[in-house]
């Protein structure tokens, strides 16, 4: 497909999308505008009267405890949950990174194995979801990496392709990155960043026969990209855990 | 853009009907971005309608020119069209596809538009802007509120979910 071709195919499809407004819109505007007050008045007081009753409000709600809730202790003390794969624990491999490796799930819960382009649905709330850690780890049938985000989740959803070879550009310099591998997976993360909270390598050599490299190919403007360099074929599954909160990307290995 | 400074000073001093003279010609535009933002043509109509009350209350907030009218206006629209995408009810209803007309070329870009459908909203704002209302890069940068670099990266990298092979020279 040629550029002219890719603009006169995308437009159609705006075309498509969008078609025309229907007449009465300017007629609606024109009217919904003539009778909107313009904005005069001053908004700040009606947003510190706001403020100082939610305050009341919540101070009343606090004071009053209807719930009659004891309040948590605040400290070290015996857990009275727990939640599977919460707590990431040693692994029994050695991995590149000085952390422990990520721990291994149980397989009943986890998503199946595939090979082609997937959304990860984050459903979360952070416009800017600061990775704190990235690690690696190689466990039974799968390669492991998990970025562990330190304030929530990213509102703009995960996107992972599987793609032929190890070269992915780098944005927005545009630069060749080419990792080890055959293989490779890209990883794009909407709303995070890999820098705020993140000071560990941005380029892990994983000494795995699987997943041998993860590469940091974008951070920047709140998009984060990684490349996943792969020996054999890109099979993935992808899911999140919470406590702390986190991104596992499984790759799958003979192994 | 037909340039018309004293529209434009005549709706600062509260004149309505200046004003809906003066975002007239964008209303088209308008409606194309949150058409394609919301894939719902209605809503696009409602966010439209929305997003220019907001402007009439806020055009004293409007910096520089008449020039500058077209990307700020686009920018209410767009974040019109986000708070619509926020609300309870659109979160729980599946938003519907829109079928496309059913001609061959239609059913050709079938595939690009599903991956059209399949990018977020803000994914598809940057396309909108540069692709289909064809505004300068400059005007794309100050709807997004991005400098101009960063809004040629989420043009760059949105048209690449499109269409992986794509390299910067066949974007700009």
């Amino acid at each position: 497909m040629s550029d002219q071709n890719f603009r006169r195919d995308l437009n159609r499809v705006f075309d498509d999308v969008s078609g025309e407004p229907s007449p009465d819109l300017r007629d609606r505007v024109k009217s919904s505008i003539a009778q909107a007050p313009e904005a005069r008045g001053p908004y700040w007081i009606a947003a510190v009267a706001a403020c100082v009753i939610a305050l009341i409000i919540v101070g009343v709600l606090f004071v009053a405890n209807p719930l009659n809730r004891r309040p948590a202790p605040v400290g070290p003390g015996p857990q009275t949950t727990a939640t599977p794969g919460a707590t990431p624990s040693p692994s029994t491999t050695p991995t590149p990174s000085s952390a422990p490796s990520p721990s291994a799930t149980p397989q009943s819960t986890l998503p199946a194995f595939v090979c082609a382009a997937g959304d990860l649905n984050t459903n979360g709330s952070q416009p800017v979801a600061f990775v704190s850690d990235m690690r690696t780890g190689s466990h039974q049938g799968y390669d492991r990496v998990v970025l562990t985000f330190s304030n929530g989740l990213p509102a703009g959803g995960i996107h992972l392709a599987p793609q032929a070879g190890t070269a992915f550009t780098a944005s927005p310099s545009g630069q060749t990155l080419v990792l080890k591998g055959s293989n490779g997976i890209l990883v794009v993360i909407h709303g995070s960043d890999l820098h705020t909270s993140y000071n560990g390598s941005i380029d892990i050599v994983t000494g795995y026969s699987t997943m041998v490299e993860v590469r940091r190919v974008e951070d920047y403007e709140g998009v984060v990209q990684l490349g996943i360099g792969i020996n054999g074929a890109a099979c993935y599954r992808a899911f999140l855990l919470d406590a702390p909160t986190r991104l596992v990307i499984d790759i799958q290995s003979a192994g | 853009m037909d340039l018309r400074p004293e529209a434009l000073s005549r709706a600062t001093r509260g004149d309505s009907g200046s004003f809906a003279e003066l975002i007239e010609p964008l209303l088209v535009p308008a409606y194309r971005l949150a058409a394609v933002m919301l894939a719902d043509r209605d809503a696009a109509e409602d966010a439209v309608q929305e997003a220019s009350i907001k402007a009439w209350r806020k055009l004293r907030e409007l910096r520089g020119d008449v020039q500058s009218l077209r990307p700020w206006f686009l920018s209410i629209v767009a974040n019109e069209a986000r708070m619509t995408r926020r609300t309870r009810w659109w979160a729980v209803v599946k938003l519907a596809d829109m079928p496309p007309k059913g001609s061959e070329d239609v059913a050709a870009n079938t595939d690009l538009h599903q991956a059209l459908l399949r990018l977020s909203a803000d994914e598809r704002l940057p396309l909108v802007l540069h692709f289909y209302l064809d505004l300068p890069l400059d005007e794309v940068a100050r709807t997004l509120g991005v400098s101009p670099s960063a809004a040629k990266s989420r043009i760059y990298r949105a048209a690449k979910r499109l269409r992986a092979d794509l390299t910067p020279e066949e974007v700009f």
